[in-house]
């Protein structure tokens, strides 16, 4: 009796410290606040994160098995869709929003440019499900991933379970998604004194503290709150934003302030991908707001820019660029997990 | 030894557990899930065909005081089901109550907490997806009364939000009993609903307020 309990007590051991051998601690870069992610619900493995990296690109999340999460975000372009300015889905459907980029999603309360979800967890649902992106359910996905040859032994490995659930399937995605951390663009390494802005850059950086970091805060360039930068409406797509989530009037027009981060990479630009290029970002707010009940205080007067400080501030705008996010090897297409199992 | 370790076991459930089990009815008669059930006089041509909720944060009261609290307390219950729809709750000191108290439905916490596994995980069907949450409660059938498409009715109702706050608080008098016995009266629910106007809720709403109300009036504890 005695025996047997010290084998379970030294096979609890040997349980325990596998455990955290494999939990990985998330970094946060040195300006960067707390996350908002409650890590201890979903601590970090190598092993997860590989397998949402897996899942992230895998078409099998679709009902046609045709379109992948990378579809409408991907890498090169800070994991947003490029060209489209609406997404453009399952057998070219098109949807009623810009996709937009995603990086740093351990720092955001809510998701959607509206705030319809209130988790990351629970995004990927939300693609997989709708008709016009994926038009799957979850249920059907995780059937199809039991079955499959690669996934029970990923989930194995991941989560010592290779019976497939939807909240490993989603956990695994989030875990990937929260690897997406841009923190190293020239601006950062100035702020770390281990670089200098040239004047333009500079002169731009003065600009932008004096006329967007009220939303578009530093370090995250986004406060994560819902405003109406004066948009005109669409009247093809009636969006009202976050008006759709609450039905309160008092939200008609506001839509989340997206980051700032490389937004040279992350065209077109706007919940409905009206503007193309930066030039048009600037001219909007210098020339073009539109007055309306809900339009934010910081845009009620006018932001006046000469020609020359409008490119002022798009030079500051390029220092938010981070090529080592961009090209990072950890989040392309994991050739190798798909390989072998085409391999077994 | 073996023998006596199973004997024993059995007798921790008979005596320090509460069965709690639910059955549907419409009227006085017993609801099945797909039966047409038409009463006399009725050219509704009702019919049931999905009926699922969630039963959560079962505590059992004394004088008005908590004495007992199930842990993890998250139950989806469905009318479709072949084995009977039963909770057991674990009652090791066999402490005495006169009150059970649970939750139609999941609380807000556990709505804005990411994915959840067992009862709770997204296959099982009871999530929204584009603005996400979980669904409290689903009744979906047919009646003639529904000018809709293929004579529908589709009621999700939840919200974990004000001002559409959808969550349910039942309690009920108990004789301290080991088993208690839920009835959910489908007919009360309908009685009260305009099925030709209301047939369509399928998101957080008032009219989903509402009838989440008009759903917890329908549960009655039977006497046994
Ligand atoms: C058909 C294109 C499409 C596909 C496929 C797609 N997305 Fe998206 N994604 C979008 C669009 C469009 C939005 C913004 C929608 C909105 O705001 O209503 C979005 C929003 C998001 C957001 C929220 C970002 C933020 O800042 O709020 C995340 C995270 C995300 N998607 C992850 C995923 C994942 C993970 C998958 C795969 C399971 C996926 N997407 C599949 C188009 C797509
Ligand atoms: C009142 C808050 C506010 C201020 C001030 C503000 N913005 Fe914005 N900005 C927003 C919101 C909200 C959006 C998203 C609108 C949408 O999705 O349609 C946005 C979007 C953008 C985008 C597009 C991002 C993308 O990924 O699509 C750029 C670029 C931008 N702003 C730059 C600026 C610059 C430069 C300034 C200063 C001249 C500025 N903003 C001032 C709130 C603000």
């Amino acid at each position: 009796m005695k025996r047997k309990l010290f084998i379970f007590s030294l096979l609890s051991f040997v349980i325990v410290s596998f455990r955290s051998v494999n939990e990985i601690q998330f970094e946060v870069p040195n300006s960067f606040p707390k996350p908002v992610y409650n890590f201890s619900k979903n601590p970090l493995s190598e092993n997860k994160i590989q397998l949402g990296r897996a899942l992230f690109y895998d078409p099998i999340l679709s009902r046609n098995n045709m379109i992948s999460c990378a579809s409408c975000h991907s890498q090169f372009s800070a994991f947003t869709h490029v060209d489209h300015a609406l997404s453009h889905g399952i057998e070219d459907k098109s949807g009623f929003r810009n996709s937009p980029a995603l990086m740093n999603m351990a720092w955001q309360k809510s998701f959607m440019r509206d705030g319809a979800i209130n988790h990351l967890d629970a995004q990927s649902l939300a693609p997989i499900t709708n008709p016009v992106e994926m038009d799957e359910n979850i249920a059907h996905v995780v059937a199809k991933l039991q079955i499959s040859k690669l996934y029970p032994q990923l989930f194995f490995k991941a989560f010592g379970d290779s019976t497939i659930t939807g909240e490993h399937t989603l956990k695994a995605i989030s875990q990937f998604m929260l690897t997406l951390v841009s923190a190293n663009s020239k601006y950062d390494s100035v702020m770390r004194k281990q670089s200098v802005f040239n004047e333009q850059e500079n002169k731009g950086y003065i600009l932008f503290k004096k006329n967007c970091s009220m939303c578009h805060t530093e370090p995250l360039f986004t406060n994560d709150e819902f405003r109406n930068n004066g948009l005109k409406i669409d009247t093809t797509l009636n969006d009202y934003g976050r008006y759709r989530v609450t039905k309160n009037k008092a939200d008609s027009l506001k839509f989340k302030v997206p980051t700032l981060r490389n937004i040279e990479f992350s065209y077109p630009y706007m919940h409905d991908g009206r503007f193309k290029k930066l030039s048009q970002v600037i001219n909007h707010y210098a020339n073009g707001i539109e007055k309306s009940k809900t339009l934010a205080n910081e845009l009620q007067k006018p932001i006046l820019l000469t020609a020359n400080e409008k490119v002022d501030i798009i030079a500051f705008l390029l220092t938010l660029s981070d090529k080592s996010f961009l090209f990072n090897p950890q989040y392309f297409y994991p050739k190798e997990i798909f390989s072998e199992a085409t391999k077994n | 030894m073996l023998l006596s370790f199973i004997a024993f076991t059995n007798a921790i459930n008979a005596q320090s557990a509460s069965t709690i089990g639910f059955s549907f009815a419409y009227g006085s008669r017993v609801l099945n899930i797909d039966d047409s059930l038409n009463l006399p006089n009725d050219s509704t041509f009702l019919r049931i065909t999905e009926l699922k909720f969630y039963i959560s944060n079962i505590r059992f009261l004394k004088n008005g005081e908590v004495v007992l609290e199930e842990k993890n307390s998250f139950h989806l219950v469905d009318a479709n089901q072949i084995i009977p729809n039963q909770i057991l709750v674990e009652n090791k000191q066999n402490i005495a109550f006169d009150e059970i108290k649970f939750d139609l439905g999941i609380d807000s916490i556990t709505n804005v907490s990411g994915a959840m596994g067992g009862d709770l995980d997204p296959t099982k069907g009871m999530y929204w997806t584009w603005q996400n949450g979980y669904i409290n409660f689903k009744l979906e059938g047919t009646s003639q009364l529904c000018k809709t498409r293929n004579n529908e009715f589709t009621f999700h109702l939840g919200g974990y939000q004000q001002p559409y706050y959808c969550l349910q608080t039942l309690h009920f008098k108990t004789n301290n009993s080991s088993t208690m016995n839920f009835k959910l009266d489908v007919q009360k629910i309908l009685n009260q609903v305009d099925l030709a106007k209301t047939n369509h809720v399928m998101s957080p709403c008032e009219e989903a307020v509402i009838l989440s109300k008009i759903v917890a009036n329908a549960f009655n504890l039977l006497q046994n």
